[in-house]
């Protein structure tokens, strides 16, 4: 079986979008089960409760900026090539790099929201603010994920 | 599909970035919920908290130092090679290697900064010298990692 270059890295854009949706929505459903334990006890922390659980939700949108980088950019650049000698693999390679990123990234992140949630009643919604921070310390690896693909597939002369 | 040398060699590259994102999130993660437990009790320990939650983030650097060895040192030495046999896959290996240092030192330095930082309460912020301290020796396994994966990279004629 031969499989076009093109394609493998087309898989490779696909495998990270796949691991930011399982790592948001594995992320959210961590926070969002002790946000409605939290509102059970105490409504009026709603507006807190929903901002802390849809912090997960930006591995979505860095993922589906590799897939269409790698669609887009990357996949023509491939099959124009003379000899792209298993230039697709690599592709694939970096595209499974970012998923790991996303997707370990949005559970544990969710798993910080979830604490920051778990104390909302009682310290009356003041642990917001430094449960937030907490949680982009988090958020900071897949950021670099996303960058440092990019940094990689610029230096292998694909973009 | 035909995976030549040069692609397995960013393969590895790649693995080793994906353990060191990995390592962070998950380390980040675990020092930062029982962080948010203390802000709820004590906010004032924001700075030490902030201080021992970051320690586990060096390893997405270490993993990149690695794969932009790769790609730039390690990629044309290969082309290079009229006949590069097996070399691909060692580096790949190597890359394994780091990988693994990574993701296990990132892991577990994030428990000696948990356990830290749930002790900060108690010490009124006194045992931050001393969990740093100990969270260095988990460091070092890290560094090692990044080192000893040079040093075989160059032991193999790589570099």
């Amino acid at each position: 079986m031969i499989i076009d270059p093109a394609a493998l890295a087309t898989l490779g854009g696909t495998i990270s979008l796949a691991g930011g949706l399982v790592g948001s929505s594995w992320g959210m459903a961590v926070a969002g089960s002790a946000g409605v334990a939290m509102l059970s006890q105490d409504p009026k922390q709603r507006k807190n409760v929903i901002i802390l659980a849809s912090l997960p939700m930006s591995r979505v949108f860095y993922s589906f900026i590799i897939m269409i980088l790698i669609i887009n950019t990357v996949a023509p650049e491939l099959s124009t090539a003379a000899e792209p000698q298993g230039a697709g693999f690599a592709v694939l390679a970096m595209g499974i790099m970012a998923s790991v990123a996303f997707a370990v990234s949005g559970i544990y992140q969710g798993s910080v929201c979830a604490a920051g949630i778990a104390f909302l009643s009682k310290t009356n919604g003041h642990i917001l603010t430094n449960s937030i921070t907490l949680a982009v310390f988090v958020e900071l690896v897949a950021v670099l994920g996303l960058v440092f693909t990019i940094i990689a597939l610029n230096m292998m002369g694909l973009m | 599909m035909n995976i030549s040398a040069e692609s397995l060699a960013i393969f590895g590259g790649a693995i080793a970035l994906a353990g060191g994102l990995a390592g962070a999130a998950i380390g980040m993660a675990m020092a930062g919920y029982s962080g948010v437990a203390i802000l709820a009790e004590e906010p004032k320990h924001m700075k030490s908290v902030i201080i021992l939650a970051a320690l586990p983030m060096s390893r997405v650097f270490y993993g990149f130092i690695i794969l932009v060895f790769i790609l730039t040192t390690v990629l044309p030495r290969i082309t290079a090679m009229p006949d590069p046999g097996g070399n691909g896959f060692a580096v790949a290996a190597c890359g394994v290697i780091s990988a693994a240092a990574f993701s296990f030192s990132g892991i577990h330095q994030g428990a000696v900064c948990s356990a830290g930082i749930a002790s900060l309460i108690k010490t009124r912020g006194r045992i931050l010298t001393n969990s740093i301290m100990l969270a260095v020796f988990v460091e070092l396994i890290a560094v090692l990692g990044l080192v000893f994966t040079i040093m075989s990279l160059s032991l193999l004629g790589l570099m």
